[in-house]
């Protein structure tokens, strides 16, 4: 594993990494050398026994003790390199979690799985519970047995992206009902792949079904799957949820700024509908544009700061700015198509990509918390300012009313 | 080229800092803009002692020899506290030109008095249009003999009243030229012009005839650099206020109660706050990057100083705008500072090119990248 963590230096974290690569990885074929395509499950566990898979995580855990410069200088090699399986430390949601909050015995027996291509989706929101996430409904009863015994699971998720192909859920659901609201849920690491799971996909509003709904019918968990405490289940939620809007703070901003030849589409689309001199346009196209340039100027300095200090209340803004920035670009698409933008189909390319996007774009301002508890969030955790009153915060959770 | 340290960076912004804390509260602001002079030549006096005002001068000519990264930085500090004063006009834009001028005798000479807070220089830049850029121009010089001639308007010229020199943006044959003029001398017409702003004076110039030192080697490039330094000393001071109305606001929604709770308790005030703090943090980062890049030569240094020009703009305006809506009636007296900080938002809304302006530059410079 890794060498002397934490006193090497930048240079050398790269000049090795890039060594390891030439003998292990072939960018060409884009597969492990030797081979002749590419075995994923050989390659990741190739890949996380040389601690590049998750480079900041302790090098007792798969990892090299790296700080967050050094990862990205290895993120930027792997991406460069065209490496599959890169930088699951930041993006791989289910192993962070357990990683983070799960006990060791829960780390040994998962990690190895979950950092090899197995998996998780998230089963947090339930029909009844979207914003309002610590009403979740769906029960988890415990049945004593051998290792431990298990809880029978009964209940509904929804908006879960990619749960066929999820080996396990991150699930929260509810172990105590006679206490209030956020004392009685426990989080779970679910196995997808079980009788009493109906997946069925969601139809939405841009054509698509990325999203499912998930019915769970006395579905089985092994008792020490849980992650952190018995009805402790909140706290580790917050945790995860932060990494989420972390995740969907930053990727959205990656559009412009880095390739500086690359122009951004929508002075592509006016160019190419001739409304680039159009004075008024030139006004929102430029706006919508800076919105996201902004955007990613922020980032940056998060950036630095979490390098300097180690954290940066500027990355949860990232989530609320995107909503405006792809909001925002879909209204200007529209207005430079002008009367176009009632067409659609593939006849009319630009005229479908608009009409798509303006359909789209309420997935990042409703999705991972909508803008309006983003806002919550940011005034009371950032700001300070105080919580919003909760009529039902600290009753028995059997009382309080649900629709 | 710039020799100065991160370190002595922020050692600079902290006694600038502790000087503004200690001699531009909000009851010195409120002195110095009843003042004729509209700001404190004592607190100026100390500026040039702790070597402010030598900013962008090199260490050659008495200077601290800093860039635009150090400029933004104390333009925070400066914004913050509404600063009164000709800093940008005589530390920035007229440093900047006077040090691109190629007689040594001359800039040697104007330098040493701007380092030492002797001489304030006021920039006649732009006719009445109000466009600040070399096609704004509207004086013309003309050679006579030994000497120059100018003719011409110009506008919207800064703390022009208590400037010892003119320093006057000329069209010489379609080539941008910069002239020294005295005040007092013939030919120079100086008349005030109210402003809406008090912590701003503005005068309008006519010249008529009047005798101008050219300063020679300074051209149209001279001239877009030294503006493109006060546009993104304008963006740190504009990043540096909108901070600090935000932090009042967010102060007064702790503190004022009404219905029996704290009005930051309400949705309706935490939506608006969290709102406001993306506009404070993108100011913050347009204005900084704008200085980082400018100060590098990078590329997409004009980009981005276009990019603060509005940016930092539009969220002063708006920022200071709700911070009064959100304050309430008490924010509605001449007492509160609120509206202090709304009228210099406005004031950076038109000054050195207005948004709209900086917007359409902004997508310019994407369509050729």
């Amino acid at each position: 594993m890794a060498s002397n963590p934490k006193e090497i230096s930048n240079e050398d974290v790269a000049i090795e990494l890039e060594a390891w690569l030439d003998a292990h990885w072939d960018s060409e074929k884009r597969c492990e050398k030797g081979k002749d395509k590419l075995d994923t499950k050989s390659w990741l566990t190739t890949l996380l026994e040389a601690g590049y898979a998750v480079p900041t995580w302790s090098s007792d855990w798969y990892g090299r003790d790296y700080n967050t410069k050094q990862a990205r200088i290895i993120e930027n090699i792997l991406k460069s390199r065209n490496v599959i399986g890169r930088s699951q430390d930041r993006f791989n949601l289910g192993a962070v979690t357990v990683y983070r909050m799960g006990s060791p015995e829960l780390k040994q027996e998962l990690l190895p799985k979950m950092l090899t291509g197995a998996f998780s989706c998230l089963l947090y929101s339930e029909p009844n519970a979207g914003s309002d996430l610590a009403g979740v409904r769906t029960k988890a009863e415990y049945v004593p047995g051998k290792d431990g015994g298990e809880y029978v699971v009964t209940g509904q998720k929804i908006w879960t992206s990619n749960a066929n192909e999820a080996t396990y859920g991150m699930l929260i659901a509810r172990t105590d009902w006679d206490v209030s609201k956020h004392s009685g849920i426990t989080f779970f690491i679910f196995p997808m792949k079980q009788d009493g799971v109906d997946i069925r996909p969601i139809n939405q509003i841009t054509g698509e079904s990325e999203f499912n709904e998930i019915f769970i019918n006395e579905a089985r968990i092994p008792a020490r799957y849980i992650v952190g405490e018995l009805n402790g289940g909140w706290k580790v939620l917050q945790t995860a949820l932060a990494y989420e809007r972390l995740i969907m703070g930053e990727g959205a901003t990656e559009r412009q700024g880095k390739d500086k030849s690359k122009v951004h589409p929508l002075v592509g689309l006016a160019r190419r509908h001739e409304k680039l001199n159009d004075p008024v346009l030139r006004q929102k196209i430029a706006q919508a544009v800076a919105y996201r340039h902004l955007n990613a100027l922020n980032m940056r300095r998060a950036k630095a700061e979490i390098i300097e200090n180690g954290s940066s209340s500027l990355m949860s803004l990232g989530k609320l700015a995107m909503s405006r920035v792809q909001h925002g670009e879909a209204r200007v698409a529209g207005e430079i198509l002008g009367p176009a933008g009632l067409f659609d189909g593939e006849a009319f390319p630009d005229s479908a990509d608009m009409n798509f996007d303006s359909a789209k774009s309420y997935m990042h301002s409703i999705g991972g918390g909508s803008d309006q508890i983003q806002r919550n969030i940011i005034s009371e955790r950032i700001l300070g300012l105080p919580r919003e009153m909760e009529v039902d915060r600290n009753m028995p959770f059997r009382d309080v009313k649900s629709g | 080229m710039t020799t100065i340290s991160a370190e002595e960076r922020i050692a600079m912004r902290d006694s600038f800092a502790r000087l503004l804390e200690q001699r531009a509260d909000e009851e010195a602001l409120r002195k110095a803009i009843d003042t004729d002079a509209g700001y404190d030549p004592a607190l100026w006096q100390e500026m040039a002692d702790m070597g402010i005002l030598s900013l962008l001068v090199d260490p050659e000519y008495g200077g601290i020899g800093g860039d635009a990264i150090l400029l933004e930085m104390l333009m925070e500090e400066a914004g913050s506290r509404l600063l009164c004063s000709p800093f940008i006009s005589t530390a920035v834009v007229a440093s900047s030109l006077t040090g691109a001028s190629t007689n040594d005798d001359m800039k040697s000479q104007i330098l040493s008095k701007i380092v030492a807070g002797q001489l304030t220089i006021a920039i006649a830049m732009t006719g009445e249009k109000g466009l600040w850029t070399t096609a704004g121009v509207d004086v013309t010089a003309r050679q006579n003999g030994d000497s120059w001639q100018l003719d011409g308007n110009a506008s919207f010229v800064m703390h022009a009243e208590t400037a010892g020199r003119i320093l006057v943006i000329a069209n010489v044959d379609n080539e941008i030229r910069a002239f020294l003029v005295a005040p007092d001398a013939p030919g120079v017409a100086l008349s005030t012009l109210k402003t809406n702003d008090p912590t701003l004076r503005l005068s309008q110039i006519t010249l008529s005839g009047a005798v101008g030192q050219l300063l020679e080697g300074v051209n149209g490039v001279a001239v877009d650099h030294a503006m493109n330094l006060a546009r993104i000393a304008l963006a740190g001071e504009q990043a540096g206020g909108v901070k600090r109305i935000f932090d009042i606001t967010i102060d007064y929604l702790q503190t004022r109660y009404q219905f029996g709770r704290q009005i930051g308790s309400y949705q309706a005030m935490k939506h608006m706050a969290a709102d406001m703090l993306v506009e404070v943090e993108s100011a913050t980062s347009a204005a900084r990057h704008a200085a980082e890049a400018f100060a590098k030569g990078s590329d997409e240094a004009q980009t981005l100083v276009n990019l603060a020009g509005f940016a930092c703009a539009d969220a002063y305006r708006d920022v200071t705008a709700q911070a009064i809506q959100m304050h309430g009636g008490i924010a509605y007296t001449w007492e509160h500072p609120a509206h202090l900080y709304w009228r210099r938002a406005r004031t950076g809304l038109w000054l050195f090119g207005s948004s709209d302006h900086h917007r359409d530059q902004y997508l310019t410079q994407l369509e050729a990248a």
